[in-house]
């Protein structure tokens, strides 16, 4: 890492908007006003499954406010995503509907002067319902062919489809004969997996402000992770061109996957807008944005095959994928959900069948990982019983048979492929398995007494980005503007979201070490759609990646810029090639210089001439699209306690071994493992949000504390959390570097549970592992605490 | 109905509704925007403010519950020196990410650390009930703990 000679990449450097942040100076877009400002409710279905005959908008009229109901929107069927290719996007979701398909579906939606005016107006608007239907909640019952259609008819691109058996979306795949390979086998191990339905919980609720401007034009302040696929969205929906259509990047207080769509939130608010002629502002209260997005449910069927000597032969993989009522793009996931599974290990014969099948409940969307938590717990547990099945060490059995160096990888689906050319597993897991003292675990039946420990180890991995050297089905590519002020300071300009975890403060890092001006220098321009390249989204781990790789390259473009000018001042210089650019610490300037002469000038008199003799401005845009998308591979060793009398388990002791090759800021490498590992928790042991049967409806009122999230007592204290970072390097990377953000949590699910295992000698197939089913799992075994 | 009360040490009168939170009086009528609009259930922190000295959710106050007393938020710490030492461990450390938890996060700190109250890190851990959902809490404990004693958990 340092010995690389890094200047300003692998030190830990306090991040640039950290003193905005603590003093409360950031402005999120609820934090935003505007004069004349309108505020939208939401009125929202009270039935999961229903139509809707009338609705009576006369009394919420007839208070003052401005009121739009399905007849106020073109009525033509959407998706929210736009990641990816038109060809396989299924739309079926409509700004506004008679016919909610989930508890809580937009039905219309109110904006008057005040939040409380609006709030009595959407209370007065009357929903008078032709038919309710009971609402179908399990995929199973869902594909039955008795079962009610959800939807009948759906595009699929530009083309209307039918929909059977509620199936939103198929993947089937096959690679090599997988009958053959079970029947070599000398092991074979089927198990069935089943998954909570998580919400994302990011502390920002959803929020829009959209400001009508002169000429037509609307300016849009909205929490998403894609300001570009926002306004994408927007000018297809409302038929307005792009150039008329600015969406602005707000900070935004984390997201997690829940705004790689645009939040349904932000059509609404633009109707509003455009029947009202005022600036419409909708905040989403919590309730309100735990029935907005939540994440998929998965329901997994495994089987693998493997020889005596721990090798595989084959694997056979069913993903029923419950997507909710309308489609977030999950026919993505299932081709990730079968990279993730395919990426993991060297399975040699595979059958994969993805089905994504819709219920009435709260559209499913991305949440960190898109499906590899849920893949790598599945694939990790059974590995683990694999090896104890044949007496072989689990680290062993891993390091035997993972995809690494050389191989292949297609972790983001079928066409996305490439090499792997950095791994740092075998280094990860070693040096891991002593930290934890791996050999001195025991084994379950050891254990006695109330409180068992158990260790578990898990290994996983997630994609930097989704680019590749083919366009397959998904769109990945980036852009990015940097330009030399006459000072010699910089502004960078980029399309690209940062949603907390510090994303564009390592471009900031790579543009410094490029070009050795300071990042204090470095201005993070304000960025909106209209001044910015395109780029798809912050997602899939690529914003170090891809966007960091963008930045890098701009910084070159802008460098060979300056020393072209730098000859043209100096005279003496032969050509641009005999230059160098760096930090003079003595001077504490960045000077262009030729190697072993005094021949040197500080870049803020390169352009200051630029500027003074009407030289022109030196500045680079780049568009950008990464051939690779190579994986981050990460390792978890985790020590559990049990307390076998209430079925609660605390974390004991942690080491999160990350390969990312160059870390670009070690602090924020840390924070993403800390925060991964918290996330992976709460997947373990407690988030799901649970519907009633009868009602559709999520149960405990979408309260917070019924959806409990891990706070500050349920992590580790600080000194048991053991970060270790590989020593790799990325060659496609920006400076070696590779993405984080999902792998820093991926495989963690896999490794605690892995840890039960070890201390009580049970396995769990199916999320959240709440203490009753602990509990309950014990005195099935006999076991009676009291 | 008129309200008045000490904000950040400055006076305040302000009309409200009866039914109006303290929460929405601040960042609507008088414009601090630190407080942060989390829940307005009393579940998340992130509208955490001080009321005399004491941390309390802005969202389950009426405004009309703070007639004389004193308000304060990370405005009115600027210029605390346990208060600036405390925010430096915060960058020093990194405990900042997405930073919509930060500045409720910071006032339970101070109030915390005002008190005494942080002989451990379990301390620490027990008394911050505020939620973050980047961090995994790591590295806020550790600033926190550091600014109590001058030593990090790590």
């Amino acid at each position: 890492m340092s010995q690389l000679g890094f200047r300003f990449l692998a030190r830990r450097t306090p991040r640039k908007d950290a003193e905005p942040k603590v003093r409360g100076l950031v402005k999120y877009t609820n934090d935003l006003e505007y004069p004349g400002m309108l505020i939208g409710r939401v009125v929202r279905s009270p039935y999961a499954f229903a139509d809707i005959k009338k609705i009576d908008v006369s009394e919420a009229v007839r208070m003052g406010a401005v009121v739009i109901t399905p007849d106020d929107i073109p009525q033509k069927p959407f998706n929210p995503r736009l990641v990816s290719v038109d060809e396989v996007t299924f739309k079926d979701t409509y700004v506004l509907t008679y016919k909610p398909r989930y508890l809580g579906e937009p039905v219309a939606a109110v904006a008057a002067s005040s939040e409380e005016l609006a709030q009595r107006a959407a209370e007065a608007i009357r929903l008078e319902f032709e038919r309710v239907y009971k609402p179908i909640l399990d995929p199973f019952e869902a594909m039955s062919p008795s079962a009610p259609r959800i939807h009948e008819k759906i595009m699929k691109g530009d083309k209307w489809i039918d929909v059977e058996n509620n199936i939103a979306a198929r993947l089937d795949y096959e690679e090599g004969d997988v009958e053959r390979g079970f029947s070599e086998a000398d092991y074979v191990l089927e198990r069935g997996f089943k998954t909570g339905k998580r919400y994302h919980m990011q502390l920002e609720p959803k929020a829009v402000l959209c400001v009508p401007e002169p000429g037509g034009k609307l300016t849009i302040y909205t929490t998403t992770q894609s300001i570009h696929n926002t306004r994408i969205l927007i000018s297809q929906l409302f038929n307005i061109p792009e150039s008329r259509v600015n969406v602005v990047k707000v900070p935004i207080g984390g997201s997690f996957g829940s705004s790689i769509q645009t939040n349904y939130l932000v059509p609404i608010a633009v109707a509003l807008c455009l029947k009202a002629g005022k600036p419409v502002k909708i905040a989403y209260t919590r309730e309100e944005d735990m029935l907005d997005h939540s994440n998929f449910v998965f329901h997994f069927k495994i089987k693998i095959g493997a020889r005596r000597d721990g090798s595989f032969t084959a694997a056979e993989f069913t993903n029923i994928l419950d997507v909710g009522a309308h489609q977030v793009q999950p026919y993505p996931l299932l081709g990730t959900s079968l990279g993730w599974f395919v990426s993991m290990y060297k399975w040699r014969n595979l059958r994969y069948r993805g089905i994504a099948v819709y219920t009435n409940k709260v559209p499913g969307c991305a949440l960190r990982g898109y499906g590899a938590p849920e893949v790598q717990w599945a694939v990790e547990t059974m590995v683990d019983e694999i090896a104890e099945a044949l007496g072989i060490d689990p680290i062993e059995i891993r390091l035997k048979n993972y995809v690494g160096r050389g191989d292949i990888f297609w972790g983001q689906g079928p066409t996305v492929r490439s090499v792997i050319k950095s791994d740092g597993v075998p280094e990860l897991l070693l040096k891991g398995r002593e930290l934890i003292n791996w050999d001195k675990r025991g084994r379950p039946e050891e254990k006695k007494g109330r409180y068992r420990r158990g260790i578990g180890v898990a290994r996983g991995f997630h994609t930097s980005g989704a680019g590749g050297p083919i366009s397959g089905e998904v769109i990945d590519y980036t852009g990015c503007i940097l330009k030399l002020n006459e000072d010699g300071s910089l502004d960078y300009l980029t399309a690209l979201q940062d949603h907390g975890g510090g994303t564009l403060d390592a471009h900031v890092k790579i543009i410094a070490e490029e070009l050795g001006v300071p990042p204090d220098l470095i201005n993070l321009a304000s960025a909106s759609t209209e001044n910015t390249p395109y780029d798809v989204c912050t997602h899939a781990s690529r914003g170090t990646f891809v966007g960091g790789e963008c930045a890098r390259r701009a910084a070159q473009i802008l460098k060979q810029k300056i020393f072209e000018t730098a000859v043209r001042i100096l005279g003496r210089v032969v050509n641009p090639e005999a230059l160098r650019i760096g930090y003079d610490e003595k001077l504490g300037e960045t000077v262009v210089y030729v190697e072993g002469s005094d021949l040197k000038i500080t870049l803020r008199e390169i352009a200051r001439t630029a500027w003074q003799r009407n030289w022109g401005t030196l500045v680079a845009a780049v568009t950008y699209r990464a051939t690779s998308a190579p994986p981050s591979f990460t390792v978890y060793y985790v020590e559990v306690e049990v307390d076998t009398w209430t079925g609660k388990i605390k974390p004991v002791r942690v080491v999160a071994g990350a390969d990312v090759g160059t870390p670009v800021n070690p602090d924020m490498v840390e924070g993403q493992l800390h925060g991964g590992f918290a996330m992976a928790w709460g997947m373990a042991f407690s988030e799901d949000t649970k519907y009633d049967p009868s009602t559709g409806e999520i149960m405990g009122r979408m309260l917070i504390t019924d959806y409990k999230i891990p706070t500050a007592q349920d992590v580790l204290p600080p000194e048991e959390f053991k970060v270790l970072i590989a020593n790799t390097y990325e060659p496609s990377g920006p400076f070696g570097a590779k993405g984080l953000g999902e792998a820093a949590m991926n495989p963690a699910v896999g490794a605690i549970l892995n840890a039960v295992y070890n201390a009580i000698g049970v396995r769990f197939y199916e999320l959240p592992v709440t203490p009753d089913k602990v509990v309950k799992a014990l005195r099935e075994r006999g076991e009676t605490p009291w | 109905m008129r309200v008045e009360f000490i904000l950040n040490g400055r006076k305040v009168a302000v009309d409200v509704e009866p039914s109006e939170t303290l929460l929405n009086t601040l960042r609507f009528k008088l414009r601090v925007k630190s407080v942060k609009r989390g829940c307005e259930r009393g579940e998340c922190g992130s509208c955490t403010i001080l009321l005399d000295g004491q941390p309390v959710t802005s969202c389950m106050l009426l405004t009309l519950q703070v007639e004389g007393r004193e308000v304060t938020t990370v405005e009115g710490l600027e210029k605390d020196d346990l208060f600036k030492k405390l925010v430096d461990y915060f960058i020093e450390e990194g405990a900042i990410q997405c930073g919509f938890c930060t500045p409720g996060i910071l006032l339970t700190a101070w109030a915390g650390l005002k008190q005494g109250r942080f002989k451990s890190v379990d301390d620490v851990r027990e008394y911050v009930a505020n939620l973050c959902r980047c961090t995994g809490y790591v590295k806020i404990i550790n600033a926190i703990y550091k600014a109590a004693t001058g030593v990090a958990g790590r």
